[in-house]
């Protein structure tokens, strides 16, 4: 306990407490511009910590990881598109309560949850770095396999009315990350013969294009409402009664967070929806997910916050980095001379103990960030869907093109913007396609890893019980819905 | 408010171009002043990895020996780096445009995935190598590469290793000493990255993995990890025996270069790796090797160097052949 108040007096030093207001500001705004993500974030202040200290330069660059989460769901409620791929859940509830002119409560509820979810994930990794960095690489490939599948049977629910359309959506998903080169062979796959598709088509691209570009093809189409009704002023913050009501649900969301974010490679895209999902299935009235029910907001929202903490239990335990923005901030590790493994918490205390501290402030730099910036996130609101757009197609092509200097991407998004399109007007939901780009990868090498392990024996996955579990947990929650409506109808029939 | 969106609008448009403009616009080789203006160095390396981290470590050191100029790192990802050498090889004869490349460059030239041949570019300095090595959990039976070979031969088809990518530098390193061995039947497991492969090792997934020693460095000083051989000697590692004091001769190496443009004259060639060798000895630089696990080995002869990438390319094709990965 010591150590952590000597960590914090640390971390409100000028230099420290400089650092962590820079990232936290550059970390909401990379966030919250489609294109642009924690991991960019991370990059572009990379060389700029080379000249810092360890300590101020590593809590600047875990300010970002964590205010760039959050960051995410500013666009996400403002205007329906994900400003990075963590807030994709965000959007279901996010973006229906923003149309029914109650903006502030949804960034509110954003906001409180993301800092406890924060708070939580923070709290996790001093308390179990190193225990749970081990429990974190029982995950093998037979895990993986199952955490992938049950991911995508969340499909079931998203899928709307017309569950066949749903799953054409997923399988849509799934052809697209076949494309690129294949890991476990390295042949390359519907690249036709060109460099430019070697590396796949990317989930970026892909979320820019069916959201941003789609909703923008739709506003010239007519088919976007005006984002408030007439002189509605975004509705008011929320109350402190309705965010105590709201802890259950983000604590469910900030353990699912916690547990998925420390397995190296699930990360807080998956972590926020299978949240997102836990808590649309534990639900008295999970038909009103999706239509901006204020639990759909927390969960997603503290699950992405509470990974960043998580993601650091392997990365500072193992040396082993968990996700992409992970990998990022080890690189900017070892060029200060810190070398994370499973000697750090004892050769390097107080840097661990000033990092962990520096979570906590930077948790708070968030709050504050967030509530002065809420007026200025609601102006974005009120903006006319004819200039919004036009400013949400050019920002995110640009964040498309500056996260990897490839103009291709930029293309490829508004590929993705005319099949998002065409989807939209013939009532083929888009997210199933998106959950098919992130998941498909992980089910497909996995799913061959394990059986390559056992030569080629399908017990791996029911000897493990984790996987058993998880693979049977996936089809119950793919069948659910479809039996529960039937069980609603044939209710309706007698009465 | 009509008026603010157009500005905004216009602003933003005038952002774009002058985006775009910084990354195609004709700029004026300069052979002669050189430098005239800041220097580029091209990354089409992940962020935060080893050869990424080697350019921004040249882009900080750099400027005191290039005349006070700025060293600027742009990325430019895609296509298994095909983008990045696409815009070096498209700047002919410019001296101010660099490249970082490495042994997974020339691995991917051999298989064809990538459209270059190492005379698409000037080659100028060899710099460091970051040697394979193959580690296993301290729990592991194997205490050499012996023992872990005779276990794959009394079972075949049972142990397996994971490494980084399929017909890779790492994987192509590894079947070099496969071949040495008599070709025992071990699993090759491809992960997407060199930590992930660490990962199912220490998860006990695998049975041991072949990685670079930065990755494993924390694991072996905290005895988690054990290395069963590296490919070349390492200094951080004297007592661990290579690959040939255990009988496979061989020396499968990871290296990392720079590269200019093609076209660059014999002048601007020895020009930049005076200045490069200069870069590499300053006190900070050699500060970064250390800090990054990294071994020097410097190769200055820019002709040696170039005839090393090409043998390189040769080399693996030979052996990809063999093992029945190539079609041509």
């Amino acid at each position: 306990m010591s150590s952590l108040i000597e960590g914090l007096i640390s971390a409100i030093q000028p230099v420290n407490l400089g650092a962590l207001l820079a990232g936290t500001t550059l970390g909401v705004f990379a966030g919250a511009m489609p294109g642009l993500s924690s991991t960019v974030g991370l990059a572009l202040v990379l060389p700029v910590t080379f000249a810092l200290d360890p300590t101020p330069a590593l809590l600047m660059m875990i300010s970002i990881y964590m205010a760039a989460e959050y960051g995410g769901s500013i666009t996400a409620i403002a205007i329906g598109v994900p400003g990075s791929s963590p807030a994709l859940a965000t959007t279901f509830d996010g973006f229906s309560l923003t149309r029914r002119g109650e903006a502030r409560r949804a960034f509110g509820i954003s906001l409180f949850s993301s800092v406890s979810g924060g708070v939580l994930g923070a709290i996790l990794l001093m308390a179990a770095l190193g225990p749970l960095a081990r429990a974190a690489i029982a995950f093998g490939p037979a895990e993986y396999f199952g955490l992938g599948v049950f991911g995508l049977s969340i499909v079931a629910n998203l899928v709307g009315d017309d569950p066949i359309k749903g799953i054409v959506s997923a399988l849509l998903g799934l052809l697209f990350f076949t494309v690129g080169l294949d890991v476990l062979t390295g042949t390359p796959r519907l690249t036709m013969g060109t460099t430019t598709l070697m590396d796949g088509l990317g989930l970026v691209p892909m979320l820019i294009g069916f959201f941003a570009i789609t909703e923008a093809f739709n506003t010239v189409a007519g088919g976007r409402r005006p984002t408030t009704q007439k002189g509605d002023l975004g509705g008011t913050l929320p109350r402190p009664r309705e965010l105590i009501r709201l802890w259950p649900s983000i604590l469910r969301g900030s353990t699912i967070g916690g547990v998925i974010g420390a397995i190296p490679g699930a990360g807080a895209t998956i972590a926020s929806i299978v949240a997102w999902n836990e808590e649309r299935r534990i639900s008295k009235t999970p038909e009103r997910f999706g239509k901006g029910i204020p639990a759909g907001i927390a969960a997603p929202e503290a699950a992405n916050n509470a990974c960043v903490g998580a993601a650091m239990i392997p990365l500072l335990g193992l040396g082993i980095p968990g996700s992409a923005s992970a990998a990022v901030l080890l690189g900017g590790l070892m060029v200060q001379g810190v070398a994370p493994g499973p000697l750090l918490l004892t050769e390097q205390k107080e840097l661990v103990y000033a990092l962990y501290a520096g979570f906590l402030v930077a948790v708070l730099l968030m709050l504050a960030v967030g509530l002065l910036g809420i007026p200025i996130w609601i102006r974005v609101v009120r903006l006319r869907p004819s200039i919004l757009m036009s400013l949400v197609v050019g920002i995110s092509l640009i964040g498309t093109f500056a996260l990897r200097g490839n103009p291709y991407d930029a293309w490829t998004a508004l590929f993705f913007g005319l099949v998002g399109f065409a989807m939209l007007r013939r009532g083929y939901p888009l997210v199933p396609a998106v959950l098919g780009l992130i998941l498909g990868p992980m089910i497909e090498t996995n799913y061959r890893r394990a059986l390559t392990l056992s030569s080629g024996s399908h017990a791996a996955f029911t000897e493990s019980p984790i996987a058993l579990v998880l693979i049977l947990l996936a089809g119950v929650s793919f069948v659910a819905p479809a039996v529960r409506n039937r069980l609603v109808q044939r209710k309706e029939e007698r009465s | 408010m009509k008026t603010l969106g157009q500005n905004r609008h216009f602003l933003l448009s005038g952002l774009a171009l002058s985006l775009v403009a910084c990354g195609t616009g004709e700029q004026t080789n300069g052979e002669e002043n050189f430098p005239s203006r800041a220097i580029e160095i091209v990354s089409w390396a992940t962020p935060g990895g080893p050869t990424d981290l080697l350019s921004r470590a040249l882009s900080q050191v750099a400027p005191k020996y290039f005349d006070g100029q700025r060293v600027n790192v742009s990325t430019r990802q895609g296509g298994a780096g095909a983008a990045g050498m696409q815009y070096l090889k498209g700047r002919e004869t410019d001296p101010h445009v660099l490249g970082v490349f490495t042994a997974s460059g020339t691995v991917n030239m051999a298989t064809g995935r990538i459209p270059f041949a190492p005379g698409d570019f000037t080659p100028i300095i060899r710099i460091q190598l970051d040697p394979f090595l193959i580690a296993v959990r301290d729990d592991s039976p194997y205490r050499s590469l012996q023992d872990f070979f005779s276990d794959a031969r009394s079972r075949p088809g049972e142990v397996s290793i994971s490494g980084f990518g399929a017909a890779s530098a790492h994987f192509l390193g590894f079947a070099r000493l496969l071949a040495e061995a008599g070709e025992p039947d071990v699993r090759w497991i491809a992960y997407e990255g060199s930590a992930d492969a660490v990962v199912a090792a220490l998860g006990g997934h695998t049975d041991a993995a072949h990685t670079n020693y930065n990755i494993v460095r924390e694991h072996l000083r905290a005895g988690s990890m054990r290395v069963l051989g590296v490919a070349l000697p390492i200094t951080a590692l004297p007592d661990i025996k290579t690959y040939e004091e255990q009988g496979f001769d061989l020396g499968p190496v990871h290296w990392r270069g720079v590269v200019g443009p093609p076209g660059l004259s014999e002048h601007a060639r020895s020009d930049l790796r005076d200045r490069l060798l200069k870069t590499i000895h300053d006190p900070d630089f050699q500060n970064y090797m250390a800090e990054a696990a990294m071994e020097y080995a410097v190769m200055e002869n820019a002709d040696a160097f170039g005839n090393w990438m090409a043998e390189e390319v040769d080399d693996s094709q030979e052996l990809l052949r063999r093992l029945g990965l190539l079609n041509d």
